[in-house]
């Protein structure tokens, strides 16, 4: 069992190692840059109040003069809820819609495997760098706090990026749905980031626009919020269950698709 | 039952037929060219054979799984080895992972004796591979787990002559052992060397499924004569014969009548020389495709007939 996943993912290797390296790379230098900002004396509190409501809450920005407020919104906020989240669900739309596009499929589908066996490893080969990046960068980001002589609960901070996961992987979800419905692989890809961002505007703008805040609903955005965990210690495991249903109900959705649809037709 | 069985197998893309109401089958132990030039369908067929494309209607069973059923299909194709028309393989990955990928799954037993026989450089990565080596890649991948069918998809395109030469002869020995295989080709030599019968598929309807031995007498003789004096093509006076055409001081035609008729005809005939022989294998494809693009002469309306009659 799990040929396809080994194989997708020893493949995706260098990857996946390159992502988790410059990942914290980025984490560790905003890490390091805190320090100036904290010495700089600004008024923090009026520099967050400055910006427009619906700015504050597309970028959780709180407390910023603290650690735990600066990494949320610096690291969390911008780099794994927006950027990560992208890259997933593009990565996600190329899984199944490539190998149809480049003839992959077919010898793939001559083995004697079921196809939602394929589209469950594929889709499972996405795990690893997801797993790989959540369990190296907390100690990154945790030897950089220490370094920088700061300090941060390691709970919250284990919690952010245990919680990060169901929502990195419904924002791959979102991917292979495209991947299944898309018959050219950079027309998915391309579709994955449109849908992950327009979800993460709709989320942040409806939050602050009255009679609207339902709409937010809809986006996985809503169900991760790293500066409640970091800043106020508080999950949300409503949200974290919310995630990890919506990702088993996209992947359901993708192979009652894929099963049925003529491969490369 | 056979390896293959077609009832009435139709695959429409909307509008576009890809192929219609195929019915044949493919007998165990047998090699079996699928013929047609590209674009009528023989892609199409095969995919569908392999659960790629469900179809239209109509139905087939390869091995004795029904193809619109998948579960049995999958444990069918425990037992098929394909070789597709474009193999597009992983090109990050080396010729030995795709080979340990797919041998984890279907098996690998022969995987040794046939890179021996094709070597492909596995340790190699695909992106570096030429044409030629990753059809030879694509060969081992098909044979490895000694199938019992063997499904391919133009297998001798981009192998150079010697390598066909050895495919061919491999094809020989896997038949001997039982193997069944089925494969398409625009290639009529290659179908006249290895095959035992022929399908000959047009516009995704079946035109003729022969014995590739009565394909070949279908399309007559090749003769050719020199005669005292000149003979006008327009003279030569004799039924069954067609494409009749001047080359140098020889008369040239096809033959396709009674060969008594043929002999007393020459009788008249102040034969000095006289050949007889087998017509090239494109005038005997072109009995079924020659409609189209061609000038509507006699000739090619004597070889309608003819077909229309067998």
């Amino acid at each position: 069992m799990l040929e396809f996943a080994r194989f997708e993912a020893r493949r995706r290797a260098k990857g996946t190692a390159a992502l988790v390296g410059g990942v914290s790379l980025l984490a560790a230098s905003f890490t390091g840059l805190f320090p100036s900002i904290e010495r700089a004396d600004v008024d923090m509190d009026a520099y967050v109040e400055a910006f427009p409501p619906a700015l504050q809450e597309a970028f959780g920005i709180a407390a910023l003069d603290t650690i735990e407020g600066f990494l949320a919104v610096e690291l969390y906020q911008f780099v794994w809820l927006l950027l990560l989240g992208l890259y997933f669900a593009y990565s996600a739309a190329g899984l199944i819609a490539s190998d149809v596009e480049r003839d992959r499929m077919d010898l793939t589908l001559s083995l004697p495997v079921s196809r939602t066996r394929v589209l469950a490893e594929k889709f499972l080969s996405v795990c690893v760098p997801i797993l790989a990046l959540n369990a190296v960068v907390p100690l990154v980001v945790y030897a950089s706090v220490v370094a920088i002589g700061q300090s941060i609960d390691p709970v919250d901070l284990l919690v952010v990026h245990l919680l990060s996961i169901p929502y990195l992987l419904a924002c791959a979800a979102i991917g292979l749905v495209l991947s299944v419905l898309a018959d050219r692989a950079d027309l998915a890809k391309r579709a994955a980031i449109v849908v992950v961002f327009v979800l993460f505007l709709v989320e942040s703008l409806a939050a602050s626009t009255e009679n609207l805040e339902w709409l937010g609903y809809v986006s996985p955005t809503h169900y991760y919020d790293p500066t409640a965990i970091l800043v106020e210690g508080s999950y949300d495991l409503t949200g974290m269950g919310v995630l990890l249903v919506a990702t088993l109900a996209l992947v359901f959705a993708s192979r009652h698709r894929f099963v049925r649809a003529d491969v490369g037709a | 039952m056979g390896a293959i069985e077609l009832e009435g197998l139709t695959k429409h893309y909307g509008a576009v037929v890809g192929i219609d109401d195929l019915t044949f089958s493919v007998e165990g132990g047998e090699i079996f060219g699928f013929l047609g030039p590209n674009g009528a369908g023989k892609t199409t067929a095969i995919r569908t054979l392999l659960g790629l494309l469900s179809p239209t209607s109509g139905t087939a069973r390869v091995l004795g799984a029904d193809v619109r059923d998948e579960g049995a299909l999958v444990e069918a194709r425990r037992r098929v080895g394909y070789l597709p028309a474009d193999l597009g393989f992983d090109e990050g990955a080396t010729g030995e992972q795709i080979l340990d990928l797919h041998g984890r799954i279907k098996g690998d037993s022969r995987r040794e004796a046939l890179l021996a026989r094709f070597d492909p450089p596995i340790e190699r990565p695909i992106r570096e591979y030429s044409t030629g080596n990753e059809q030879m890649l694509g060969i081992v991948q098909a044979f490895m787990h000694d199938p019992d069918l063997v499904i391919m998809d133009e297998p001798t395109s981009g192998l150079d002559p010697l390598k066909q030469e050895r495919f061919h002869e491999f094809l020989a020995e896997e038949s001997a052992r039982g193997t069944t295989v089925f494969f398409s080709s625009h290639v009529l030599s290659e179908v006249r060397q290895v095959c035992d019968r022929v399908g000959i598929l047009r516009d995704g309807r079946l035109a003729a499924l022969e014995d590739v031995e009565t394909l070949l007498s279908r399309g007559g003789k090749r003769v050719r004569i020199r005669v005292e004096g000149s003979l006008d093509p327009t003279d030569l006076a004799l039924p069954g014969a067609f494409d009749a055409e001047s080359v140098g001081d020889a008369l040239a035609f096809t033959y396709a009548g009674e060969y008594d008729a043929l002999l007393s005809r020459l009788a008249e005939l102040d034969v000095i020389d006289v050949e007889i022989g087998e017509p090239p294998l494109e005038d005997v494809f072109m009995h079924y495709y020659g409609e189209e693009g061609e000038t509507d002469d006699e000739g090619s309306t004597a070889r309608r007939a003819e077909v229309a009659d067998a």
